[in-house]
């Protein structure tokens, strides 16, 4: 393990991070996602030294750095608003935590000039902070932070305050940066683009409690706790790639060849994208009928779960594992249990192909 | 174009240009009043010379310890929490609410021949009447002042700053130098002009600590009161003049400079 956290607890007086524990490997790239006020930035700032935990250790590359002061651990921090220093140029932004390590000031200038170009504000360089723009700040602050090779990148909802479409730019953007300056990533987000393009884990924290780790499909498609699944919103999840499109239609082929029918038009034909239905919209029946609705599938029920005044049911369609949501009362009527075989259907509408710009808000209107 | 102001608007605007023109009306009058040769007497006096010099580099030196003082304790107020943060805080502010005179008396007991004063002695240090001792009052009478500006001065830098500069490798105190004190530039220069405003005005604990010998420990406000209760209008003008000019120049300082640099605090 790279990183290893383990049993990671903060006192803040009204606020507690409980028994936190995380881990990840060398390049990782883990989003961290949980509503505001569940210690997201707490746990960064942790990590990156600024709070003692009373209780657990952090180890990197085997190294116990919970009692090591910040500037020795190597880890960098992005955060939402920049902190960009104002009495410093772009370039000297980009170039304080660089001077510190190395004095050949041609090494420096070549480092920097490098990542700029990369991260595309060469031309930015002696501008005074305060003139960018949001997109162009942050590119500035992410240089800052990734210019000295950091043993772990922390940032903190670096893309929460610009609009969609330099977010989006912004992700291509660390993508191909981090394909270059291989580093380990934390990641704060709520956005639902975030995870699907840029994460290879992902973790729920909720009330100062880690609630899940785990590959992204992994967490999204088997949500360990209640809350996950509340959080995420869409249970249903799945990767797939436009093949059709007519007549407001488009037709998302999945796993298997299993072939969904959405009204949300994609002009991509054959990319990658994600579909998402939520599970309330999913009815059950016995039988298939005649209906408008434009997706009808059969399945066998794997799993029933009665959760609160809920009951959840698990059906594997062609390898996928779809989730539904009924009542006690309709469970009884259609006599569901494990091992039954039963309809699915679900109106073309609420079928949601997701791609660059939706957020997990955007998906659970 | 007529603008219609509102009732509220009138009354208001009204109240604060009376008022304030008749501020400047007060103010001017005492450049009116002197006899010019009159002046032109007083201020080349040694009297006048020597209490100028004296007040100028006492109150310079009271206030760089002042701000010496002042910047880290506004700084940790501002950043840390450790216990009876709250009670230092008042005590720090008390002398801003209570008379300065109270604040004279207490120094001359402390540093007379009760408590520390026959100590110091013995070591060679003699404090009251002397200009160690108007320094010493000075100092007490601005801290309060400092402390408070700096302390919201520090307020507003936001701590992510430092943060950050840690996390790339800088330690707390050269974070402190290269990151935290610039950022705080408009209000440090703020907090020390108003510190000096405050140490060259002082009177009534300088008076009592220092005991406004002549020629030796008297201040350009002691020679406003000697020389008025001597009937000496004059020259107690005089010196009332230099010290608004001292004051204007303190001002015009502090409107310019902290315009420019208060920004960069963010
Ligand atoms: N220095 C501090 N001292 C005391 N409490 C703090 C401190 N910093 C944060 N908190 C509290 O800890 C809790 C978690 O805050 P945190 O900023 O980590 O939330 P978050 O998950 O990042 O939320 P958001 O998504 O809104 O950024 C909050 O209740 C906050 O008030
Ligand atoms: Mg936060």
């Amino acid at each position: 393990m790279f990183l290893n956290i383990k049993d990671l607890s903060v006192d803040l007086g009204q606020f507690h991070l409980k028994n936190v524990n995380l881990s990840l490997e060398k390049n990782d790239y883990l989003v961290l996602i949980g509503p505001t006020g569940s210690g997201k930035s707490v746990l960064l700032e942790t990590i990156a030294g600024f709070f003692s935990p009373y209780k657990g250790k952090i180890f990197l590359e085997g190294k116990d750095i919970t009692n090591l002061k910040p500037e020795k651990r190597g880890i960098s921090i992005v955060y939402q608003d920049y902190v960009l220093f104002p009495n410093m140029n772009v370039y000297e932004n980009i170039a304080y935590g660089l001077k510190k390590k190395l004095d050949d000031k041609e090494l420096i200038e070549s480092k920097i000039l490098n990542l700029a170009k990369l991260l595309k504000i060469d031309h930015l360089l002696d501008r005074n902070p305060e003139t960018l723009s949001g997109g162009e700040k942050q590119r500035t602050a992410i240089a800052r932070s990734l210019i000295v090779e950091p043993n772990i990148l922390l940032m903190d909802e670096p893309f929460s305050a610009l609009d969609i479409n330099t977010q989006a730019f912004l992700t291509e953007l660390i993508k191909n940066v981090m394909k270059e300056y291989q580093t380990t990533c934390i990641h704060v987000s709520h956005n639902f683009n975030d995870v699907w393009s840029l994460a290879e884990q992902v973790a729920v924290l909720n009330d100062g409690i880690i609630l899940q780790q785990g590959r992204v499909t992994d967490v999204f498609s088997k949500p360990s706790h209640n809350f996950v699944a509340d959080f995420v919103g869409v249970h249903n999840i799945f990767e797939g790639k436009v093949i059709k499109e007519s007549k407001g239609i488009s037709d998302v082929q999945i796993n298997n060849d299993l072939v969904l029918h959405s009204s949300d038009t994609y002009s991509g034909k054959d990319m990658p994208v994600m579909v998402a239905i939520r599970p309330e919209n999913i009815v059950f029946s016995n039988k298939p009928f005649i209906s408008s609705i434009r997706n009808q599938l059969k399945g066998l029920i794997t799993d029933v779960m009665h959760i609160g005044p809920t009951v959840w049911i698990e059906v594997d369609i062609k390898g996928n594992a779809f989730k539904g949501i009924i009542t006690p009362s309709s469970s009884d009527l259609l006599g569901i249990k494990k091992g039954k075989e039963i309809y699915l259907s679900f109106k073309s509408v609420n079928v949601k192909i997701i791609d660059g710009n939706d957020s997990f808000k955007s998906l659970m209107q | 174009m007529i603008i219609m102001r509102s009732k509220l608007e009138i009354i208001f605007i009204s109240i604060s240009f009376i008022f304030t023109a008749f501020l400047f009306v007060i103010i001017g009058s005492i450049f009116i009043i002197p006899s010019p040769d009159g002046f032109l007497q007083s201020i080349f006096s040694e009297e006048m010379v020597t209490a100028l010099k004296l007040t100028l580099s006492t109150s310079i030196l009271a206030a760089f310890f002042v701000m010496i003082i002042a910047i880290p304790t506004a700084y940790s107020f501002s950043r840390y929490s450790f216990p009876l943060k709250n009670i230092l805080k008042s005590i720090l502010d008390l002398p801003i609410a209570f008379p300065e005179i109270v604040l004279g008396i207490a120094l001359l007991m402390i540093f007379g021949n009760r408590f520390l004063g026959p100590f110091l002695n013995n070591l060679g240090i003699d404090i009251i009447f002397t200009t160690t001792g108007i320094i010493i009052a000075q100092f007490f009478v601005a801290l309060p002042y400092a402390v408070r500006i700096l302390y919201s001065t520090f307020n507003y830098v936001n701590p992510r700053y430092e943060f950050v500069s840690r996390s790339l490798g800088y330690g707390e105190f050269e974070t402190f130098r290269k990151i935290t004190i610039p950022l705080a530039k408009g209000g440090i220069f703020a907090s020390s002009v108003v510190t000096l405003a405050r140490c060259i005005g002082t009177f009534a604990a300088v008076l009592l600590v220092g005991g406004g010998t002549y020629l030796k420990t008297e201040t350009l406000s002691i020679a406003i009161y000697y020389n008025l209760s001597l009937g000496n209008i004059d020259a107690a003008i005089t010196a009332s003049i230099l010290l608004v000019i001292i004051s204007f120049i303190a001002i015009f300082l502090l409107e310019k400079y902290a315009h420019e640099n208060i920004e960069g605090i963010g």
